[in-house]
């Protein structure tokens, strides 16, 4: 049996018996054939196959009792109040709304109501909310490019925690935020925007068994990148291609794909003056390069967002993608793709040169791993701010955090402290919900994050002026890459005046 | 003029061919709601041979049906909850009465423009049709915080109202066409013979335009079934719609196709038994007055 097939069969079968749908018995008899030994599998006698069985998991997963007996406590005041969130469809928010909202509920008698949209529908419905001041949601999700547009609009979570001592959780630690993600996702000027909620980040993300038979190796440049995507597209296309994206005209995920491009040779989207200048001589370099590897990708990746790109790679029809990494999981799982347990995690390719901070504007934070994320903030015009706190430092406590980990399928926390936790850990096993791509995560966070500017004007800017300019571009709208980033630049300082 | 033998066979092998052109997007549509989300992008397509599943349904359904479990409580690893079943009830209720009401108001109205006389009636119809050209997203917002005042944000009363004051203009006018094409003798005949305008609404006209009504109601239902904005707009936890909770199934890791494939194919059904229970009649409505005496 070829080596992707038996890691595959693997996959399947481990995935099979931790849902519990397969017994002990079958699954041992299976992995013999495969080879394996129990050793091998990482289990003794009535331990766990890959660290977890479903029903110890089921024991496992609770909320840690110190924290409910805290809440039930604290929260007697606020019994039979209802708290509204609108959030995105993201895995916290759903393992929350799904599975874990019932302690909390059980505990303080408070009602969580949580409405799951789209983020543009997430987006009208908050932009109504505060524009009619009526507190109809007690609870924003608040996507990093909204963070400057909503931060006079929700309570700073650190005056909320020295404010309200009598509400503030035991050990809550708002410290243990990794310090990158609250720049990057909650901080806007001096204001926390809430705490940073969850975090998507482009990681590298490849199939080993093709890089493997093509003698390649993850990349670790732009320009591996490059030829890598280019080697398996000529020897593989038109079934297999190297790389794909994210390239939908006029959406947010082509303006995110174009950040690592420009990031990674050494260019920025503004510079210190709040001048544009993804239109200088970086700027245009970068756009040459992203054209040249989009001959290596798919036909029709200029249609898709980042659900295309994830299903070009479920489906096996893309060999690798830098982009987010909570795909990983849904990748790892049998049930949902073609290429469970055949794909390998890296850190983005270096960048071939990297502005400082101080070379940019509005906080833009260049680097190839892109983030993105959210944070959860209380609002503002909430009728009931101190219930909602309490939810809030409740839904981003360590203890929930490594539970939506674990239950929410493998997303990334944004609490240094969840990384380690042995629950967490315990999932580190090729399957669904699979945590073992976090080490990778951690470490672009730490040391190759990229993260966009601030400013009121960034929903527009990256939601419509720049990916439309590109999508235009790629549309072949323009003669140059250069005559393409000088228009944009243009409609940019349009956007900024006003 | 009889035909050959050839023309007819080509007749209805393109009239099949058309109904295979109409059907094919409801039957591929289904059967993806059949599929595990790993076959769905097969390439190239498989049209029958894949192993069917109806994991999607049980989790939108929450109901087992012998082949797992699907509850309010799953959620997919790094997906969404998928349990969808009251949504469908509540696209029931709001189409339903939503339809209720505005034919119910809509048949006295076009009654009274069909056959009464009064000052500015042409004016009134024509105003009436203005209210269509109003683009919804324009009065979306304005609705919301009149709905907030009046506390019929996220209630069924605040969705039947709208979608019945979306769709009375419609009605009115489709009904106003129908109750035309009755003629105005059988209505003078009734009165000589001493039948108040009540009785001969309910006793003469009414009956005889059911195939007009029926055809009316039928369009309404159909836009509230599948109206987005304002459900969008005016609800938030309590209350929505399938095709508002459709996008739902689009995740920060990708579309549950399977899952919105199964609501998508389960939704077409209510639709369909409403045209079902109409049929006879509507028929006869949307051909009523294709002929001038």
């Amino acid at each position: 049996m070829k080596d992707s097939l038996r890691k595959s069969y693997l996959a399947s079968i481990t995935d099979r018996f931790v849902r519990g749908q397969m017994s002990r018995r079958d699954f041992l008899g299976a992995a013999t054939k495969l080879g394996l030994g129990a050793g091998a599998l990482g289990m003794g006698f009535g331990n766990r196959p890959f660290m977890l069985s479903k029903a110890q998991a089921a024991e496992d997963l609770v909320p840690n009792p110190e924290i409910i007996a805290w809440l039930k406590d604290v929260g007697k005041p606020f019994a039979g109040t209802t708290l509204k969130l609108a959030t995105e469809s993201t895995p916290p928010s759903n393992a929350i709304n799904g599975q874990l909202k019932k302690y909390f509920e059980e505990a303080t008698g408070i009602k969580v109501e949580i409405e799951v949209l789209p983020l543009e529908q997430v987006l009208q419905k908050l932009t109504l909310d505060v524009a009619s001041s009526l507190g109809t949601y007690d609870l924003y999700y608040i996507d990093q490019s909204w963070a400057a547009s909503f931060s006079q609009d929700v309570f700073d979570p650190r005056e909320q925690y020295s404010a309200k001592a009598d509400l503030a959780m035991p050990n809550y630690n708002l410290d243990d935020f990794l310090p990158a993600l609250v720049d990057g996702i909650a901080k806007y000027e001096d204001r926390w925007v809430g705490v940073p909620y969850d975090i998507p980040i482009f990681i590298m993300i490849y199939r080993k068994d093709i890089y493997e038979k093509l003698n390649l190796k993850a990349p670790e440049t732009l320009e591996e990148l490059y030829s890598n995507s280019k080697i398996i597209t000529d020897e593989m296309g038109p079934n297999v291609y190297g790389t794909t994206g994210q390239m939908k005209s006029g959406h947010y995920s082509l303006e995110c794909d174009w950040t690592a491009w420009l990031w990674g040779h050494g260019g920025s989207i503004f510079g210190p003056d709040g001048k544009f200048t993804g239109n200088d001589e970086r700027g245009i370099e970068a756009l040459e390069y992203w054209t040249k590897l989009k001959a290596t990708m798919p036909p029709g990746v200029d249609g898709w967002t980042w659900d295309g790109q994830g299903q070009s790679v479920a489906q096996g029809v893309a060999a690798s993608m830098l982009s987010w990494g909570e795909f990983f999981p849904y990748f790892d799982d049998p049930t949902q793709t073609k290429v469970s347990g055949l794909c390998e995690v890296a850190v983005p390719p270096r960048a071939s040169s990297l502005r400082t901070v101080k070379e940019t504007g509005y906080g833009e934070i260049p680097g190839v791993g892109h983030q993105g994320g959210s944070s959860l903030a209380v609002s503002r015009y909430s009728k009931s701010p101190d219930a909602a706190w309490l939810f809030m430092q409740w839904a981003t406590c360590a203890d929930t955090q490594a539970l939506i980990t674990t239950l929410g399928g493998g997303t990334g926390p944004t609490r240094a402290s969840v990384y380690d936790d042995p629950r967490v850990l315990a999932n580190a096993r090729v399957g669904a919900g699979t945590t073992r791509h976090l080490p990778i995560v951690r470490e672009t966070i730490a040391k190759h994050m990229g993260s966009e500017p601030d400013l009121p004007e960034w929903a527009q800017l990256s939601s419509d002026t720049i990916p439309v300019g590109l999508g235009k571009y790629f549309a072949g709208s323009y003669g140059s890459p250069k005559e393409a980033l000088d228009d944009i630049a243009a409609q940019v300082d349009a956007v900024m005046k006003g | 003029m009889p035909q050959s033998k050839s023309a007819r066979t080509f007749r209805t092998l393109a009239g099949w061919l058309v109904v295979a052109i109409f059907f094919f997007p409801i039957f591929f549509w289904t059967s993806v709601a059949f599929r595990n989300a790993r076959d769905i992008f097969d390439w190239p397509p498989k049209l029958v041979n894949f192993t069917p599943t109806v994991k999607n349904f049980e989790q939108v359904f929450g109901i087992s049906l012998g082949f797992g479990f699907g509850t309010q409580e799953t959620v997919n690893p790094g997906g969404g909850n998928f349990y969808m079943a009251p949504r469908l009830v509540d696209s029931i209720v709001v189409a339903t009465f939503s339809t209720l009401l505005a034919i119910a108001v809509a048949t006295l109205a076009a009654y009274c423009l069909s056959r009464m006389q009064f000052r500015g009636r042409h004016q009134f119809v024509n105003w009436v049709l203005s209210t269509r050209m109003m683009p919804p997203v324009a009065v979306a917002i304005p609705m919301f915080f009149i709905f907030k005042q009046l506390n019929l944000l996220d209630t069924y009363l605040g969705l039947v109202l709208v979608h019945g004051l979306m769709n009375l203009p419609l009605a009115v006018l489709l009904l106003k066409s129908f109750f035309d094409d009755i003629p105005s003798e059988i209505d003078e005949s009734a009165l000589l013979d001493g039948a108040s305008r009540w009785t001969i609404f309910r006793r003469i006209v009414l009956p005889m335009a059911k195939g007009g009504i029926a055809a009316s109601a039928v369009l309404c239902f159909i836009f509230s079934w599948t109206e987005f904005l304002f459900v969008l707009t005016l609800t938030q936890t309590s209350i929505k719609t399938v095709p508002v909770v459709s996008s739902t199934f689009v995740t920060s890791i990708g579309t549950a196709w399977g899952n919105m494939a199964a609501l998508g194919a389960a939704a077409i059904v209510p639709a369909f038994i409403v045209i079902l229970l109409v049929q006879r009649h509507l028929v006869r409505g949307l051909t009523m007055g294709s002929l001038k005496q």
